[in-house]
């Protein structure tokens, strides 16, 4: 394990992505260590989601290169070691299916073909299903929740692949900010346990406190790259506050902040 | 039971039984996908294949199954590759495969009668050997839509995410598609190649009126499909009606019954839980509202459901609940 842990657990190299011809991920460097907590900021169509999505292997690459734990994504098989959480405005599908048959979804990468849920399975689920605070609803058709609870049980199913980097596209949108905070917490107490987390988030809102690093994208820029008080003072004069909590922006979004994206129609 | 001493309908019976197992098994993935159709579309393209087998005089059953999992299957590298709108690409194979099917079988000199056969089933047409195929395709269809549940799950749940699980989508996906193909074919003889989308889709759709779980649904589905496929089989023999309208028929009044029943259901499921957790203290200010005096006292067996709310019971009463509070009743 601790020769694994030399390598960073992702590392995106001089990264570009072209979508039908418009480049939406320009020459971008990341690395993100074991235990960081990565926060990926920016408004609509500054390429914060593509870049995860070319991270994961969702979105072809341009050029540049992407590792995940020291492998190029090409030869990475170790598909256990990430958790996603994709955009998604809902989890349910044409048929229902329970909120637990869902989380268990996320072991998938940790079976075999033709085995049955083991026993760390169903404790992995269990575990996840209560850090999100779903306990009690894990026999219900996830079609019957909310959209926030939505989210949550989509959150749940990359927590119970017990995984060494989250990656998580908007996770918490839709969800109440007592539950932000829950979740904000859930993760916290997964990077000091020596998980990755990239979180690509509109705004920082309650993560401010907790996460190690912010990346601010812009038309497919990294513009920025530091601490959350660095960002802040960063981008203090482009706008009195930009953090949500505070009464009389929220409603504001990183866009607004930004100068960016009005244009741009939707999340790239 | 005089109707099993005849052969044709032992074998029309056996044929039923397994396409009724698994057309809602495969049917089950497409409509988690959303492409209830497909098996429509697969089945328009396996007339063409039917009509190639009276053409060249080889067995149609044989020949379909080949037309219909490559069509299938180009169906679905179209589809993966985001080069065909699902929709217009689905409808361009409809039409291509009636058109060629009812143009080859003209041309094979088969008559409005065979073709009726295959597109509507037909309970004498069963031969042994088609039995036997059709068997062994049912086993494979089964097998691997079971054996596999966990995966296809995944996949049509949310491809993205069983993208990043390690899941190779591509093959699933074609897979899919694949045994919808075989079991489009194997249902021709009883349900008909026009109608045997319905022994997919709708057993789904009724099952799923009642229930709230995956695997639950699936296997209700099979039930449903296979006591729709049975029943319709015999009730075509007793009435003389064509086995394939009379089957999906039988299908469609299990959906009539289990709709209303389904919605009893969730009402009574709704009606019953407890409510989220909420503020109590911002809940309980803002929604103080006092229902209207009436003279029911209720209690412990007052005949009312009672639901837990937090640290006291409600009581459903026509429709809304109610609090006992001093000396009235709020509406919580």
């Amino acid at each position: 394990m601790l020769s694994g842990m030399a390598q960073p657990a992702l590392h995106v190299h001089d990264l570009a992505v072209v979508l039908a011809g418009r480049p939406v991920v320009r020459r971008v460097d990341l690395d993100v260590r074991h235990g960081e907590f990565v926060t990926v900021l920016g408004g609509n169509g500054s390429g914060k989601s593509t870049l995860v999505r070319a991270a994961t292997g969702l979105v072809p690459t341009t050029s540049g290169g992407v590792e995940l734990f020291g492998a190029p994504l090409g030869d990475f098989r170790d598909w256990h070691r990430i958790g996603y959480v994709p955009q998604r405005p809902s989890a349910a599908s044409g048929v229902p299916a329970t909120v637990r048959e869902v989380v268990s979804a996320g072991r998938l990468s940790r079976r075999r073909l033709l085995r049955r849920l083991a026993r760390a399975d169903r404790t992995a689920v269990d575990a996840a299903l209560a850090a999100v605070d779903l306990a009690d609803r894990a026999g219900d058709s996830v079609a019957e929740l909310s959209g926030g609870q939505q989210q949550r049980v989509l959150i749940a199913r990359a927590l119970a692949t017990e995984p060494d980097l989250l990656v998580l596209d908007e996770p918490t949108a839709g969800v109440d900010l007592a539950h932000q905070r829950l979740l904000t917490d859930v993760l916290a107490a997964h990077s000091v346990r020596g998980v990755a987390i990239v979180l690509v988030a509109h705004e920082l809102g309650p993560l401010a406190r907790l996460v190690d690093r912010v990346v601010v994208m812009r038309d497919g820029r990294v513009i920025f790259d530091g601490t959350p008080d660095a960002e802040a003072a960063a981008f203090a004069h482009t706008h009195d506050h930009h953090h949500p909590l505070d009464p009389h922006v929220t409603g504001l979004t990183g866009a607004d902040v930004l100068g960016t994206g009005w244009q741009a129609g939707g999340t790239r | 039971m005089s109707l099993l001493s005849y052969d044709f309908m032992q074998r029309a019976l056996v044929a039923a039984l397994l396409t009724g197992l698994a057309a809602p098994a495969i049917g089950t993935y497409l409509v988690q996908k959303r492409l209830a159709l497909l098996g429509d579309g697969i089945g328009h393209l396996a007339l063409t294949g039917v009509a190639l087998g009276l053409l060249t005089g080889q067995a149609p059953l044989l020949t379909a199954v080949v037309v219909a999992v490559a069509g299938a299957t180009l169906i679905e590298v179209l589809r993966l590759r985001g080069k065909a709108n699902g929709d217009v690409a689905l409808a361009l194979f409809f039409y291509g495969g009636i058109a060629a099917g009812v143009l080859l079988t003209g041309l094979a000199g088969g008559s409005a009668a065979t073709l009726t056969s295959y597109l509507f089933g037909a309970l004498t047409t069963v031969s042994d050997a088609d039995l036997v195929l059709v068997a062994v395709l049912a086993v494979l269809v089964l097998g691997m839509s079971l054996g596999l549940a966990p995966q296809l799950f995944a996949v049509c749940q949310d491809e993205e995410h069983a993208r990043v699980s390690g899941l190779r989508v591509d093959v699933y996906s074609v897979a899919i598609s694949v045994l919808a193909a075989v079991t489009v074919t194997l249902a021709m003889r009883t349900v008909g190649l026009l109608l045997v989308s319905a022994l997919m889709v709708v057993p789904v759709a009724a099952a799923q009126q009642v229930t709230r779980a995956f695997r639950a649904t699936l296997a209700l589905a099979m039930v449903l499909g296979v006591a729709a496929s049975t029943s319709g089989v015999l009730a075509s023999f007793y009435a003389d009606t064509a086995p394939g309208p009379t089957i999906v028929l039988v299908a469609l009044a299990g959906f009539a019954t289990a709709s209303p029943l389904g919605g009893l259901l969730r009402l009574r499921r709704r009606t019953r839980a407890p409510f989220e957790d909420e503020d109590r203290t911002d809940a309980a200010a803002l929604v103080h509202e006092l229902t209207e005096q009436h003279p029911h006292q209720h209690g412990e067996g007052c005949g009312h459901v009672a639901v837990e709310h937090g640290d006291h019971v409600d009581y459903v009463h026509d429709g809304h609940r109610h609090v006992p509070h001093d000396d009235h009743y709020d509406e919580h």
